[in-house]
């Protein structure tokens, strides 16, 4: 028990430091207040910490902390709930793209103990996993555009 | 074993004083991206969207002590190797204040969302366009069992698994896994950062781009879905809105698409056209 409230604490750590980066960098980037964004962003960080104490709570799901915290904000989102008026006021005061520079800041650093594996790899590999991302994405953009244009929503 | 797990123990105890190294640097990045800020420009037909996040991404992996820290002593001591290990637990957290926000752009679309039900569906069958495109040409370029492994889907954390306990992850299969692993996992974003505006250029609806984003990465779908809605922007709301959904169905369904869908035709796949490249390269020999 003790072991999950000093998770509890380290979670509720990281998702505050995260949480400062993301009010400093929209304060740069979008220019939007710190304080005006300060209750949105104390929402966002709190449906993050639900996300990853259900996560740790159901491991056999295998259904990702990432998952979670949207599908919880989807719920408290949609427009037939009495919580959506509220929550999308406060959480539109944190920019979407403002969220996604402290991530891949964090991302570039983590790679850097792979660089030695990737420098082993054959660039072949380079060419054939290049060949797997467009086939991944194409074969999905395909198959919806096919699918959307039969169903007329496009 | 017993010094690895020494190991792992010494770095499971907090250091402050590395936390706060990696914590300014961060800052600084995401100070110094956010004043650069979106650049687009056109190339040819298309445009490239360049987002804060992808030069967030490429001055963390050039400042890592393997590259610009090999060469600059001071720079290894600010992030060294303790410090891009705890980074890497940190992308997993940062990555949920963006769960939620995407959650909330999915959340007031979610009519539109649930009438486009089946084409979210059947595009997850899309993901496996790898094997018929990526397959062939790891045999052309010779590979073995390995491209099974390489192949088989975008080889995110799911595949690696799967792939791992099929197999084992040290056979070739597991070694073909990994390769495109590292491979998404370091090029990943960029690539997908500077394809999602571009691909607005192909034609395809940015909806159905949209729904291609989400491959069950949340950077990798962040990267493709913020560059697609810079470039469409009156569509924005109803692009992310898209993403989002695709890449949580991904997160249901991508494990059991690798084990009943992906694997087993990847495997048909390398039976049938093995054979003919083996012809074809002995030949040239």
């Amino acid at each position: 028990m003790s072991l999950k409230l000093d998770r509890g604490f380290e979670y509720l750590k990281m998702l505050a430091v995260i949480s400062v980066m993301i009010l400093i960098g929209q304060r740069i980037g979008y220019g939007m207040q710190i304080i005006s964004s300060l209750p949105g962003m104390i929402i966002i960080a709190l449906i993050a910490f639900i996300a990853l104490v259900i996560k740790d709570s159901f491991p056999a799901l295998k259904f990702p902390a990432f998952a979670w915290a949207s599908l919880i904000a989807l719920i408290l989102s949609m427009p037939f709930m009495p919580t959506a008026e509220l929550f999308l006021k406060y959480t539109n005061q944190v920019n979407f793209l403002g969220t996604t520079t402290p991530i891949l800041a964090f991302a570039g650093i983590s790679v850097g103990n792979k660089i030695e594996d990737l420098k082993r790899l054959s660039w072949k590999v380079f060419i054939v996993a290049i060949a797997v991302f467009i086939g991944t994405f194409f074969g999905s953009a395909i198959v919806a555009q096919i699918v959307l244009k039969i169903q007329g929503i496009i | 074993m017993s010094k690895e797990k020494k190991r792992s123990k010494l770095e499971m105890t907090e250091q402050p004083a590395s936390l706060v190294k990696l914590y300014l640097t961060v800052l600084v990045i995401v100070v110094i991206t956010e004043m650069i800020g979106t650049k687009t420009f056109s190339i040819g037909p298309g445009q490239v969207v360049l987002l804060p996040m992808l030069f967030a991404v490429i001055i963390g992996i050039i400042i890592t002590p393997d590259l610009l820290g090999a060469k600059i002593t001071k720079l290894r001591d600010l992030i060294s190797m303790t410090e891009v290990k705890t980074a890497g637990s940190y992308v997993m957290i940062a990555l949920l204040p963006l769960g939620v926000k995407y959650g909330t752009l999915v959340g007031p679309n979610i009519v539109q969302v649930i009438k486009s039900g089946p084409a979210f569906l059947l595009q997850e069958l899309g993901n496996l366009g790898t094997v018929f495109i990526a397959l062939p040409l790891a045999l052309f370029l010779g590979m073995g069992r390995e491209a099974v492994g390489a192949t088989a889907s975008i080889c995110r954390e799911p595949t690696l698994g799967v792939i791992g306990e099929k197999y084992g992850i040290s056979s070739p299969e597991g070694t073909g896994v990994l390769g495109t692993y590292l491979m998404g996992t370091v090029f990943g974003t960029i690539f997908f950062g500077l394809l999602g505006g571009f691909a607005v250029a192909t034609g395809l609806h940015p909806l159905a781009l949209a729904m291609a984003s989400g491959m069950g990465s949340g950077s990798m779908m962040a990267a493709a879905s913020g560059a697609l809605a810079e470039a469409v922007p009156e569509m924005k709301d109803s692009i992310l809105a898209y993403a989002a959904t695709s890449n949580m169905l991904t997160g249901v369904t991508g494990l059991y698409s690798v084990v009943f869908l992906g694997l087993p035709l990847v495997n048909f796949m390398y039976d049938k056209l093995s054979p003919v490249f083996d012809k074809r390269n002995r030949g040239e020999k």
